[in-house]
């Protein structure tokens, strides 16, 4: 079952099958009980009546008059009757409704105890009787056991009981009927953000639109803007990479080319090889570029756990430290407490390390590394800002785009410089960031790398 | 100097050994992790040059091995990884510095140089104990700045003895370190070597650059200077 709605009006409609056959059933039997009682107090109340006309004959037989006060004991096949049976259970009198009617005997009850019995005729009619065990005194102390019977059809009780249960059903029947439509049209209306989800989704898919539109309920609209991050991400993904191939294609071209012409040369020239050197230097570095794009996309931020960052730039200082033994800088590092970097952490090492490579390769003696929550106008907390300084001769303001071109336009560019920060550049942009460089208070040059905090989920 | 070179690829490291021996190091090759290992633990050496994507044992593991057991010497780490995340990683293991590839042989062999001079405690590649200076990237040593003609083999052992100046290196240690493994080893050869250099550097006997203390060996006894 993949439908919501079909869920929801299946299980509906089962609680409502279960609740109402329950309250069916309850209020039936109530019903019914109610009924057999009453019917069982007139049946009574019949019997007390015929008890109190009886009267002995000449002949000292118990006998009732033709009359009685109840005329339906009169009327033949009126559905009341009655009989008078002596102790040898012959039938002393019968009304006249019981006329050609044969009221089964039943069971004969103490004397003076009542006992009702559901029983039924020949023709299966069925009869609520009563019947009632008396002594009765003719002559001088002689007593003669009879028993008074009064028997009532149960057709017509039994036809209105069909009745109420008829008309129970048809209401129950209409009013779950009425629930499980204002149900559905209920689904419909609450579903229906989602079938636009599913038919904008459809829409992108076959390229009718690039992404969902904000108008969502608030319980949707994180899913929907997490949507939209994804796509963007993987828009973005695929053309990086298809900008990224095109780029080593090209790029790898012209040292190529390069190659070939010295090839030619080598015959008539001996002292090629520094030059092949000077490609293979190229290429090397297009290449090393191309694979340090940033790793992680937009969408894998919301994944990803946080970086400790101080013990990262703990493990990078001391590895410098070995490196860079010889110059023996000093090292000041400057992290605010409990900083987290939300993103891959072999992006963040990227960042740290070269900004803290540069610096330790340009400066006199200090490079500081101060790693701080960033301030950002408009954004929530949850930047940072990482800013690295050194005492070195710094960066003149006009060399400043072409180190951050680099990474552009690599193919054009001499080799044998680092591209530490285009790689950082590009980095700090993918994380929605920028590199800003200016002089540092230590003399040199001060990088700052700001990173705004990861899209809300 | 003795390297090990634990390096899968043949090309790479045949050149790199071809190129160490002809700037005058003894070297020793290993093919795969286990065999690297293996000699790392087990043969006299001053510095391993070690690829990380080794097969059998990963050149990380290789490293963190030698530092547990206690084998002090620089490694350096080659590599074709280029990610800070590998360069960090590689060195908390242990190694001390890492070329990345493809390399210039001129560099690792300026990296190997400053790790085994920094690992004899000196700051610079230009050793001076007044009078004597040794420039390690040119190989050349002058006394009172002029220089000295020395054979290879006479700037092998006096550059040995420079690096580690102080100490005393045993006559096999020497032997070990600066002959490759198939030389017939002989340590009338080394007192030899001893002999024509002490003249070479000391030619009035007046500085006594090297002693020798008996039944022990050698010692570059000049005091260090300041190298820069």
């Amino acid at each position: 079952m993949s439908s919501l709605s079909a869920r929801l009006l299946v299980s509906v409609s089962v609680l409502l099958l279960f609740f109402f056959g329950a309250t069916i059933v309850v209020l039936d039997t109530a019903f019914r009980k109610a009924g057999e009682q009453a019917r069982e107090d007139i049946l009574d109340g019949h019997l007390m009546q015929l008890l109190a006309a009886a009267e002995p004959d000449a002949d000292g037989v118990l006998d009732l008059p033709p009359d009685l006060p109840e005329a339906r004991f009169g009327n033949i096949g009126s559905g009341l009757y009655a009989e008078l049976r002596d102790e040898s259970s012959e039938i002393v009198w019968r009304s006249r409704s019981a006329l050609g009617l044969d009221i089964p005997l039943g069971v004969i009850p103490e004397p003076g105890n009542l006992l009702f019995l559901e029983e039924s005729l020949e023709d299966n009619t069925p009869l609520l009787t009563v019947s009632m065990a008396v002594q009765w005194e003719i002559a001088d102390n002689e007593l003669k056991s009879y028993v008074f019977k009064v028997a009532e059809s149960l057709d017509s009780f039994n036809a209105q009981v069909a009745g109420f249960r008829r008309q129970l059903f048809s209401w129950f029947a209409a009013v779950a009927l009425i629930m499980l439509l204002s149900i559905s049209i209920l689904m419909r209306r609450l579903l229906r953000p989602l079938r636009q989800i599913e038919s904008e989704i459809g829409d992108i898919e076959e390229g009718r639109r690039a992404s969902l539109s904000e108008a969502f309920p608030t319980e949707l609209a994180g899913v929907a803007r997490n949507m939209n991050l994804l796509i963007d991400s993987e828009r973005a993904r695929s053309e990086r990479y298809r900008h990224t191939l095109d780029n080593l294609a090209h790029s790898l071209k012209t040292p190529l080319a390069a190659l070939r012409a010295l090839l030619r040369e080598i015959v008539a020239q001996k002292d090629i090889a520094g030059r092949f050197d000077e490609q293979i230097d190229r290429m090397d570095e297009i290449v090393r570029y191309q694979l340090r794009k940033p790793a992680a996309s937009v969408a894998g931020k919301l994944v990803l756990a946080p970086v400790a960052v101080a013990k990262e730039v703990g493990r990078l200082v001391d590895g410098l430290s070995k490196v860079y033994r010889d110059k023996n800088p000093v090292i000041d590092v400057d992290i605010a407490d409990r900083i987290r970097f939300r993103g891959d952490i072999g992006d963040f090492l990227e960042l740290a390390g070269n900004l803290l490579d540069n610096a330790c390769k340009w400066c006199e003696r200090r490079v500081r590394i101060r790693i701080v929550p960033a301030i950002i106008a408009g954004a929530s907390a949850g930047g940072i800002e990482i800013v690295v300084s050194d005492d070195g001769p710094g960066i003149p303001g006009e060399a400043v785009d072409a180190l951050l071109q680099r990474g552009m336009r690599l193919d054009e560019s001499a080799p044998g410089h680092g591209i530490g920060l285009a790689i950082v550049k590009d980095i700090a942009r993918s994380y929605g960031g920028d590199l800003t460089i200016q002089a540092s208070d230590l003399g040199g040059a001060e990088v700052k790398v700001t990173i705004p905090p990861a899209p809300e989920s | 100097m003795r390297l090990l070179i634990i390096e899968d690829d043949a090309t790479i490291r045949e050149s790199l050994a071809v190129e160490f021996a002809d700037a005058g190091f003894g070297v020793e090759q290993a093919v795969d992790g286990r065999e690297g290992l293996y000699y790392a633990l087990e043969y006299p050496i001053d510095l391993a040059v070690i690829d990380l994507g080794l097969p059998e044992i990963s050149g990380l593991d290789i490293i963190r091995e030698l530092r547990e057991k206690g084998k002090t010497y620089p490694i350096l780490i080659l590599t074709a990884r280029d990610r800070w995340q590998d360069k960090v990683d590689g060195l908390s293991a242990g190694a001390d510095d890492y070329v990345v590839k493809p390399f210039h042989f001129e560099e690792v062999n300026a990296r190997v140089n400053a790790l085994l001079r920094r690992s004899g405690g000196w700051a610079s590649s230009i050793l001076v104990a007044a009078p004597v200076k040794l420039d390690m990237s040119r190989q050349d040593v002058t006394v009172d700045d002029k220089a000295i003609e020395l054979t290879s083999f006479e700037y092998k052992i006096i550059e040995y003895l420079m690096v580690r100046a102080g100490q005393v290196i045993s006559k096999t240690e020497l032997t070990e370190r600066l002959y490759d493994q198939d030389f017939e080893r002989d340590s009338n050869v080394i007192e030899v070597f001893i002999g024509r250099l002490r003249k070479k550097l000391d030619p009035e006997n007046t500085i006594n650059p090297i002693e020798t203390l008996r039944g022990r060996g050698y010692r570059f006894a000049l005091e260090r200077s300041q190298s820069d």
